[in-house]
C-alpha cells in the first residue's frame, strides 16, 4: 500500500477526534532545529465540514483489539486496516511542516498487541521528531489508556499536550458500549500526567532549565448523544475535570451514526450538532465567563434549552439580578450579561474610566445590543428591560427574531 | 478647504501632522499620491523630512507609549479612505492630553484606530495561516502571496524563527516584492523574470523539485479524508478561509 493511500485511511479514521487546538504552548526555535511553537496557535486550513486544520491529525494505526460499539476503528467493524511505519510518519510531519501546511502532530492510534506495545510507537514517533529531526513544533500525543506510567512520563517530555478521551459521560454506559474498558484505566494516567505537571511547575520555579513536561496541558473528548446521559451530567463531569485534573480543554463530539446495526446506540442519522452547540457555549461560561455548573444547569433544569443559549437561558430564570448598570458593575456581573462577552466586557471596563457610557457606545464596542438592551442601564434614560416586561415576554421577543432570520429558506406558497 | 499632499509613507504621514503643528492649522485631508484632490482647495505639499517624522515618532511613544505607535502604524497599512486624518487626530488627542488614550474606546476615532490595528493584524495572522511553501529544484522554499494589506515585513520574523534552518522566500504578487531568507539574514528582493505564474501563484515545472508533487498530492488526500461528511459546512469553511486566498492554498487550488 502506498503512502498516500496510508493518509487516506488513517486521517479519515482519525477525524472523529473533535481535538485540534495548537495552543498552549511556546517552545523556541533552538538553533540548528526546526520549527517553533506558538502560544495562541494557529490554523492552517478549514476542512470542507468547517472545522480548522491546525495539526497532522492521524492515526498511527487503526487496527484495534477493543470492540467499544462508538467507535470507527472496532474490531468487528468491515474497514480496511493499515499501520504507519515510524519513518514514514515523522518524514511526513517534517515535510508537510516545512511547507507550511501544519503546526505539529497530533498522534492517536487504535491499540495494537496491548496498550504498551502502542503507547511505545506513539513516544518513538515524538522521540525520533524531537532528538534526532530537532523539531520544535506542536506534538500532541494521545495516551493509550492502560500503558505504563514510564511510557506516559516519556511521552510527556515529547508532547506539548496529552490527552486521553474518555468517551462517554458516565462509567455505566461506557461498561455497557465499551466492555473491555473502564475509568480507572483513562482516569489514572491523566492524574498520572496532573501531578507530573505540578512537579515540573514547581521544580521549574528553582531550576530554569527543567525540561519541559507537557507545556500545553492536557485534554479529553467525551461523545454526545450516543449515550442517554443528561447534559447535567456531561457538564458536570467537565466541570470536575477543570477543577481537579486540571484540564486545558473538555471537548465534546456529536456522536456521528458510525455504527448502524448495533440495538445498544441510538438510531440516529445526523449527529446532533445543536446540542453540542449549546455544550460547547456552556464550557466557554465555566472557562471564561466565571460560572458554575449549578449555574447552567440543576435540578430544575437538567439539560439545555436548545431554543437559547445558555447564557441567556441563565439570565431569563435569574430576572432578580438584572438590569445591570455598565458604568459601575464590576467585572463579573459584565460577564453575565447577555450579548456581552469576554472582549467586549474588557472593553467597557477600560473605556467607562475616560467617560460614561451609553448604548451607542457600548454597540461600537461590539456588544450585541439586541440581546443587551433587556438586561442593561447605561448613561441614558431607562428603557424598558427584563423587570418591566418579565421573562417570557424578552423570551418571545428574542425568539421570534431569529425565526425571521431562518425565513429566507421558506418558499412563498403560488397562487395557482 | 485645506488639503495636504504627501509622498503615501509613513514617514511622511509623520511629516505632514509635523508641518500641521508648525503651521497651526488643521488640513480638512491629508491625500497619498493617488488620493482623490478636493474641487476647490489651498494645497501644501509636504515633503518627507525624517527628522520632522522623527520627532513626531518621538513624541507619540513618549505619551502613548511604544503599543501607541505600533498601533497607530498598523491602522495606516490598513489605506483605508481618511486613515491619515484619523491619526492625526489621534495625534492631536493625545499630545493634548499627554497621557494613552489608547482605552478611551468610547472616543469615536480612538475605537476606529482600534478596529483598523485589529484589521490589519487580522491579515498579518493570515498570512502565517495561509502561507504554502513549494520546494523549487535549488532547494528554496517558494511561498507567494496577495495580502489585502502590505502586512508581509510584519510577518517575516515568524519564519525566521520557524524556518531558521532552511532556505525561504515569500513574495507579495500584489506590490511586487519579497523577502529572502538565505540562512542567516532575510533580505528584500524584487523578482524581474518570475519563474511563478502570477495568476496561480504556482512554480512552473522545470522549477520545482522532484518530489514536491508528492507532498502535494498527500497534503491534497489528507485534507479530503479529514472532513466529516455528514457535517459539511462550505459557508463556515469560507468565513474562515476566505475564497481570495484559495488560489495560494495547496489542498484549494485546482
Amino acid at each position: 500500500m502506498n503512502l498516500q493511500e496510508k493518509i487516506r485511511i488513517l486521517a479519515a479514521a482519525a477525524k472523529y477526534d473533535v481535538s485540534c487546538s495548537s495552543s498552549g504552548s511556546d517552545r523556541a526555535n533552538q538553533p540548528g532545529g526546526i520549527g517553533s511553537a506558538a502560544k495562541a496557535g494557529i490554523c492552517h486550513s478549514f476542512a470542507d465540514d468547517g472545522r480548522c486544520i491546525s495539526l497532522l491529525k492521524i492515526l498511527y494505526s487503526n487496527h484495534c483489539i477493543y470492540d467499544c460499539a462508538y467507535c470507527v476503528n472496532r474490531r468487528s467493524n468491515d474497514i480496511q486496516r493499515t499501520t504507519f511505519t515510524v519513518k514514514e510518519l515523522v518524514d511526513l510531519t517534517i515535510g508537510f511542516y516545512r511547507r507550511n501546511y501544519i503546526e505539529g502532530l497530533f498522534l492517536s492510534s487504535g491499540v495494537i498487541n496491548n496498550p504498551d506495545f502502542t503507547m511505545e510507537r506513539l513516544v518513538r514517533v515524538a522521540r525520533e521528531l524531537r532528538q534526532i529531526h530537532r523539531f520544535n513544533g506542536y506534538i500532541h500525543l494521545k495516551t493509550i489508556p492502560g500503558a505504563s506510567s514510564r511510557l506516559v512520563k516519556e511521552a510527556a517530555l515529547y508532547a506539548d499536550r496529552l490527552s486521553v478521551n474518555i468517551e462517554i459521560p458516565s462509567e455505566g454506559n461506557l461498561k455497557m458500549l465499551a466492555p473491555e474498558k473502564d475509568y480507572p484505566s483513562v482516569l489514572s494516567p491523566m492524574s498520572l500526567i496532573k501531578e507530573g505537571i505540578v512537579q515540573y511547575k514547581e521544580e521549574r520555579r528553582i531550576y530554569r532549565h527543567t525540561p519541559l513536561f507537557a507545556p500545553a496541558g492536557q485534554s479529553t473528548q467525551l461523545i454526545i448523544g450516543a449515550t442517554p446521559d443528561s447534559d447535567r451530567q456531561i457538564l458536570s463531569l467537565a466541570g470536575n475535570l477543570y477543577a481537579t485534573q486540571n484540564l486545558k480543554r473538555v471537548y465534546y463530539s456529536g456522536y456521528n451514526p458510525t455504527n448502524l446495526y448495533d440495538s445498544r446506540l441510538p438510531a440516529i442519522t445526523a449527529p446532533p450538532l445543536k446540542r453540542e452547540n449549546r455544550l460547547y457555549q456552556s464550557d466557554w461560561l465555566m472557562r471564561f465567563y466565571h460560572f458554575s455548573v449549578d449555574e447552567i444547569v440543576n435540578d430544575a433544569h437538567p439539560d439545555l434549552d436548545l431554543s437559547v443559549d445558555p447564557k441567556l437561558s441563565y439570565a431569563l430564570r435569574n430576572p432578580h439580578i438584572f438590569p445591570i448598570d455598565v458604568n459601575s458593575a464590576d467585572h463579573h456581573m459584565l460577564l453575565r450579561i447577555p450579548g456581552v462577552g469576554p472582549k467586549s466586557a474588557k472593553m467597557i471596563l477600560a473605556a467607562r474610566r475616560f467617560r460614561k457610557l451609553n448604548s451607542h457606545h457600548l454597540r461600537k464596542i461590539g456588544v450585541v445590543m439586541k440581546r443587551a438592551q433587556y438586561f442593561i442601564t447605561c448613561h441614558e434614560l431607562p428603557t424598558a428591560t427584563i423587570q418591566e416586561l418579565q421573562p417570557e415576554r424578552v423570551r418571545s421577543m428574542l425568539t421570534m427574531d431569529l425565526r425571521k432570520q431562518s425565513l429566507p429558506n421558506a418558499h412563498q406558497l403560488s397562487l395557482w | 478647504m485645506l488639503e495636504y499632499l504627501y509622498d503615501g509613507t509613513f514617514a511622511g504621514l509623520l511629516t505632514a501632522i509635523f508641518h500641521a503643528f508648525r503651521r497651526k492649522e488643521y488640513p480638512d485631508v491629508i491625500l497619498r499620491p493617488q488620493g482623490q484632490r478636493l474641487l476647490f482647495a489651498t494645497t501644501h505639499t509636504v515633503e518627507t523630512d525624517d527628522v520632522m517624522a522623527q520627532r513626531v515618532l518621538n513624541g507619540i511613544e513618549r505619551y502613548g507609549g511604544k503599543t501607541t505607535c505600533e498601533q497607530l502604524l498598523h491602522a495606516f497599512l490598513s489605506q483605508s479612505d481618511n486613515v491619515e486624518i484619523l491619526i492625526l487626530q489621534y495625534a492631536r488627542e493625545l499630545f493634548f492630553q499627554k497621557r494613552p488614550i489608547m482605552a478611551d474606546l468610547g472616543n469615536s476615532f480612538v475605537l476606529q484606530i482600534h478596529k483598523l490595528d485589529r484589521r490589519v493584524l487580522r491579515e498579518v495572522q493570515r498570512v502565517l495561516m495561509f502561507i504554502r511553501f513549494e520546494r523549487s529544484a535549488d532547494g528554496i522554499y517558494f511561498a507567494p502571496f496577495a495580502p489585502k494589506y502590505d502586512v508581509l515585513p510584519l510577518a517575516v520574523g515568524h519564519f525566521k524563527h520557524r524556518f531558521a534552518d532552511q532556505q525561504w522566500a515569500i513574495y507579495d504578487t500584489l506590490r511586487d516584492y519579497g523577502f529572502h531568507y538565505h540562512g542567516k539574514r532575510v533580505e528584500q528582493i524584487t523578482i524581474n523574470a518570475p519563474a511563478f505564474s502570477r495568476d496561480s501563484g504556482k512554480l512552473s515545472v522545470e522549477m520545482e523539485h522532484e518530489n514536491e508533487d508528492d507532498y502535494r498530492e498527500m497534503w491534497r488526500e489528507y485534507f479530503r479524508s479529514i472532513a466529516i461528511s455528514e457535517r459539511l459546512n462550505p459557508t463556515l469553511q469560507r468565513n474562515f478561509m476566505p475564497k481570495r486566498f484559495w488560489k495560494y492554498l495547496t489542498e484549494k487550488r485546482i
